[in-house]
């Protein structure tokens, strides 16, 4: 029985969720809104439950990637189907299905097309979990574009404050990307001397001179950094997220930004390892400029969305911080920020949202005294801005401390600035908590409710896994750190 | 790092006090916070387990020889391991049972204060956490994990200072408070970063072995990270450039001031330099500048609390003078004489402020002079005790305070800083002028005084509750008083276990206790001549020179400063650039790169209309072009 559940194919198995789960909704008339709800909560949780078993079942002790399945598929070509997973690609799993899950909990009371809208969801995610488990960098390129194309339908159609501006900035942002990861994978292929787009096999041996090294590392860095919000592309970042419905903002900012991250590291670090050392002290400085920049300009933001949208800027700009260490505490620290991060900026989207919803108003200037009216709403709200300040035993202080511990090594200037940075972030935050949460209660907003126990699910789990994380941070770190001492033990 | 002989019921004893306030602070804040009794009852239940559990440690191990470190693992990465541990000496054994004591006794206090306020239970589950997080402080046994429970410190702190989060001065006084000790903690993260580069480990044991950190670093090193760290301390205990945070704090409920805001968070700072009093000095640059900065810190504050007229923050400006004094005591040299007076002052202080509050509770105001004029002296504990603190704060005999505040004189006379000793002298006597200023004036109110009052009551509570909150300052008055009988045998006890303290006392100046006592009996003077006879216009000297009141009322101008920089350089200057810059470079750049790419388009357009006008005219032109270019070139 032990044998057969190891040759189970889990990963298969969840993108087959998610499939069934986009057919079983395709299959229910429209007017079933409810049905339509409950099989997304289905087969979101049945996301998640996998992706919590593969994050267990994965043994750790010898690495590596596991639970591989491969099929050829194009032979010709040496394309195949083939998935793997390692200490990053699991924790990236788990955040896409808690994410998921939480945000089909999240819209629960939608009304407008609901079909179409958890339809479209379903595929985006679909795409997600396919790219962060596969190790084909054909399909790496696929499931990077399946997981776009919906985010304009979603946005345009369900968004809000100038949507079709937003969707189209975000779409052509992102198709950018994508036009220069294509050159960059062919490119590599066609330089690998052999036609194979394994991306384990590519590994293998000097195949890349550091000057085909350096070229594909910068086109592959700028193209999955533009969806990762590094600095200067990430302006389509704060205009997307406000555009965007709650749930597509919590999938995008929770976990789409991290593709980008992610994209950088399973291709780039590790195909051009010397294309990385090349560029590395750029990525230093586009990430520090991130996260200074990001919070000041934060500071002056008059819409709640567009706050949360430029601190992650500043949060992702951790991220890239990390990555240009590298160093084996930058890596793991960048991608437990990732994680963390997409916890952390998922209950921001939904705590927001859940005040937008009721208030109608995202303007910070309009709110005020929410903490007397929704006290259980608003504590969800502070929390997020409490991890996002970095308060120690909330996830995201880790990721924070190990990566600046690290940068301050190799970078002293950057890792100084951004610590400095801390001190503003702290402003930035609060300044927002104050005047959104504090204050006497507002007459016009004196009837409405707070949330219901059933909303306050999704947020619920959300917190617990920021708290989780955040006292038991070896949890996710012992995972992570298998895989970047594979990836470091390679150069 | 070896544990010396672990004794497992140490480390229980020890884990139990520590964790139980978190358990509370749990239960609170998801299960009981409506329940209002109920609250109360598990955060005092883990108050006291967590006190008692605390006085067991100190009885235990009055014999320790050595200290004993309890460290696990809390997480790995690389290179790096981050312990959790527990550090027991003399000092933190000391520290934990003076935290857990005043927790104790004004969460108990609380309950007559804070009676039937509608957040009753959050606020005892705030102090719950706060109690966790202030209790594993002292007891870390890594710099690290100091840095960690001094943020969550800090959390607390701003939830508690925004309790009453209506108001805005309240919320406002909050992210203050924690973005201005923030700025601070950005220098102690920084020396601390910088300080595991080069030693590796940021276990206490290393970084106070003289030795082990001498090997390794610099002694610019050494100072840089002293420094940096020391930036920490700046912001924690609110020392100069960063105080104006602490007077308002005050807009939390008076309990928490007496906790948080001068008995124990802000002693944190002061805590920290003893900790790490072993590394600090080896860095003479870093022992002068603490000197340094306590004595400016002491000194402007001490000026501030002569003009107050509300009564806590009178005890704020105090504060912070305190701690600048004991931070001149450990910068001369002397970890006995700072931390001896950082434990007095947990009594008295503690002490001042709740008396302060059974005032406020009473007479609905924070004004003094209006709590003089509804009768606040008919409220005799209160006055009475508020006498006793006073006493203690001004260096009379035989209070607490005497004996630490003439430890710290004499031992900056003895290491050779006569301008530090002076400065000591004046803040001293300001120090007893401005104390005995307040009970002058609450005790003899004069009625015609045009000044209305500055500031209306602090809280949403009923009157009422007066046993528990008697019972509490009466308990402390009698700590006041008998305390200071205990500094030889606290001596021998910080002595013990190499924590750095001199094992002999320091000289004795026969003159100096009665030369400090006449200085008092003066300062006392003057405030009866201002404001205790009965012709006393009850306006102080400072108040008659208009610029000085200004100054000192004012707060040196510093606020106006900090806001000024902050409106200017932050929000206008930086901030304001770089969303222009997002607005206009950025996004201007790249929506001009999308209209040029529809205005190329609309040219290509135009070129393939499809007009066989337009076609007929480019090849005739194309061909005379090329026409004249072969006619030339040939």
């Amino acid at each position: 029985m032990a044998y057969q559940l190891a040759n189970f194919p889990f990963l298969t198995a969840l993108l087959l969720c998610c499939v069934a789960g986009l057919l079983a909704i395709l299959a229910i008339p429209a007017r079933h809104a409810r049905a339509i709800k409950i099989v997304g909560a289905v087969f979101s949780g049945l996301t998640l439950v996998i992706s919590i078993y593969l994050f267990i079942a994965y043994d750790q002790q010898s690495g590596g990637f596991q639970f591989v399945e491969r099929v050829a598929w194009i032979p010709a070509l040496g394309i195949a189907y083939y998935n793997g997973v390692d200490g990053f690609a699991l924790p990236m799993l788990l955040l896409t299905g808690i994410v998921f899950f939480t945000a089909v909990l999240t819209c629960w009371e939608m009304e407008l097309r609901v079909k179409e809208f958890f339809a479209l969801i379903f595929l985006l995610v679909t795409g997600v979990f396919g790219l962060f488990m596969s190790l084909d960098l054909f399909f790496i390129f696929v499931w990077f574009d399946v997981s776009l194309f919906p985010m304009y339908l979603l946005i345009a159609i369900w968004g809000s404050t100038r949507k079709e501006y937003g969707a189209m900035k975000l779409t052509l942002y992102l198709l950018a990307g994508s036009a220069l990861i294509l050159p960059a994978i062919v490119y590599l292929v066609v330089h690998s001397g052999a036609m194979t787009f394994d991306l384990l096999a590519l590994m293998e041996g000097d195949r890349f001179t550091p000057a085909q090294q350096r070229i594909a590392f910068f086109l592959l860095y700028i193209g999955f950094g533009i969806l990762a919000g590094v600095f200067p592309f990430h302006t389509w970042s704060p205009v997307g997220h406000v555009a965007a419905p709650t749930a597509v903002s919590m999938i995008h900012a929770g976990v789409l930004m991290k593709i980008g991250a992610f994209g950088i590291l399973r291709v780039g670090m590790f195909l051009c390892p010397e294309g990385w050392q090349y560029w590395a002290p750029l990525m230093a400085v586009l990430a520090t400029c991130g996260i200074v920049y990001g919070t000041f300009v934060g500071l002056n933001q008059t819409d709640l969305k567009y706050v949360i949208g430029y601190s992650s800027v500043a949060h992702m700009g951790i991220v890239g911080l990390g990555l240009s260490t590298m160093t084996v505490d930058g890596i793991n620290g960048a991608v437990f920020q990732m994680f963390a991060h997409g916890i952390m900026t998922a209950l921001f989207f939904s705590s927001v949202g859940y005040i937008y919803d009721r208030t109608h108003t995202k303007a910070i200037a309009e709110l005020g005294g929410l903490s007397r009216i929704m006290p259980r709403a608003t504590s969800f709200f502070i929390i997020a801005a409490l991890t996002g300040i970095g308060v120690p035993c909330l996830a995201s202080f880790w990721g924070e401390l190990v990566v600046f511990m690290s940068c301050v090594r190799v970078y002293p200037v950057a890792g100084a600035l951004a610590i400095g940075a801390l001190a503003v972030s702290a402003l930035f935050m609060l300044r927002v908590v104050q005047k959104t949460c504090y204050g006497p209660p507002l007459e016009k907003f004196a009837d409405l409710k707070d949330i219901t126990a059933a909303l306050a699910v999704p947020r619920v789990i959300l917190v617990s896994v920021i708290v989780l994380f955040g006292l038991f941070p070896g949890l996710l770190f012992d995972m992570i750190h298998t895989a970047t001492m594979h990836l470091i033990g390679l150069r | 790092m070896v544990p010396a002989t672990p004794l497992p019921i140490s480390l229980i004893v020890t884990a139990a006090a520590l964790l139980l306030p978190l358990l509370a602070f749990g239960v609170i804040m998801l299960a009981t916070r409506s329940r209002h009794r109920l609250s109360a009852a598990i955060s005092i239940a883990a108050a006291g387990l967590s006190l008692l559990a605390a006085v067991y440690l100190l009885v235990q191990h009055w014999q320790i020889q050595a200290p004993l470190v309890f460290q696990a693992v809390w997480m790995v990465s690389g290179q790096m391991t981050i312990p959790i541990g527990i550090l027991l000496d003399p000092l933190s054994l000391l520290m934990l049972a003076v935290v857990a004591a005043i927790s104790f006794l004004v969460q108990i206090y609380s309950l007559g204060y804070m009676a039937g306020d509608p957040g009753f239970g959050r606020y005892y589950g705030c102090m719950s956490l706060f109690a966790w997080a202030m209790l594993t402080l002292t007891v870390s046994s890594s710099l690290l994990q100091i840095y960690i429970f001094w943020e969550l410190v800090g959390l607390a702190s701003y939830l508690l200072i925004g309790f009453w989060f209506d108001k805005f001065s309240a919320s406002e006084a909050g992210k203050k408070a924690f973005v201005m000790t923030r700025t601070g903690d950005v220098a102690f993260l920084l020396g601390l970063v910088l300080l595991w580069l080069q030693l590796g480990t940021l276990d206490i044991p290393v970084l106070t072995d003289p030795a082990a950190v001498g090997a390794k670093l610099s002694p610019g090193m050494i100072t840089l990270t002293a420094l940096l760290i020391f930036g920490g301390i700046v912001g924690k205990s609110a020392q100069f450039p960063l105080l104006t945070w602490l007077p308002d704090a005050m807009e939390g409920p008076t309990p928490v001031s007496a906790l948080l805001h001068s008995a124990t968070m802000v002693a944190a700072g002061v805590y920290l330099f003893s900790r790490l009093f072993g590394f600090f000095s080896l860095s003479p640059t870093a022992m002068a500048v603490c000197l340094a900065i306590g004595t400016i810190s002491m000194l402007l504050a001490s000026t501030m609390a002569m003009v107050a007229r509300d009564i806590k923050q009178v005890w704020a400006y105090s504060t912070i003078s305190q701690l600048g004094f004991m931070l001149m005591g450990l910068g001369a040299g002397s970890l006995f004489a700072g931390t001896f007076h950082l434990i007095t002052h947990a009594g008295f202080k503690a002490l001042l402020f709740l008396c302060a509050g059974v005032f406020i509770h009473h007479c609905g105001t924070n004004d003094m002079f209006e709590i003089g004029r509804q009768g606040g002296r008919r409220l005799k504990s209160a006055l009475v005790c508020t006498i006793v603190g006073a006493g203690a704060l001004s260096g009379l005999p035989p209070l607490s305070g005497f004996f630490s505040k003439e430890l710290i004189l004499s031992h900056l006379l003895d290491s050779g800083h006569p301008v530090a000793f002076l400065a000591a002298a004046v803040g001293a006597f300001l120090t007893t002028y401005y104390s005995f200023r307040l009970i002058f004036i609450i005790l003899f109110p004069r009625d015609a005084d045009d000044a209305p009052s500055t500031k209306s009551h602090d809280g949403h509570h009923s009157a009422g509750g007066e046993r528990s909150m008697a019972a509490v300052l009466w308990c402390l008055a009698g700590v006041t008083v008998v305390l200071g009988f205990f500094q030889t045998p606290l001596h021998d006890f910080l002595a013990r276990a190499g924590t750095g303290v001199n094992a002999a006392m320091p000289a004795h100046h026969s003159w100096l206790p009665v030369a400090a006592c006449m200085l008092a009996a003066v300062a006392i003077g003057q405030a009866w001549l201002e404001f205790g006879r009965k012709k006393a216009r009850q306006i102080g000297w400072v108040e008659r020179i208009p610029l000085l009141a200004d100054l000192f009322g004012q707060r040196w101008y510093l606020d106006r400063l900090y806001r000024y920089l902050l409106d200017t350089l932050v929000y206008r200057g930086i901030s304001r650039l770089f969303t222009a810059n997002d607005r206009r470079v950025i996004d201007g750049a790249l929506d001009g790169l999308g209209r040029s790419t529809i205005g190329l388009g609309r040219v290509i357009d135009w070129v393939h209309s499809g007009m066989i006008q337009y076609r007929l005219m480019i090849m005739v032109a194309a061909v005379i072009s090329l026409i004249l270019f072969i006619g030339w070139g040939g």
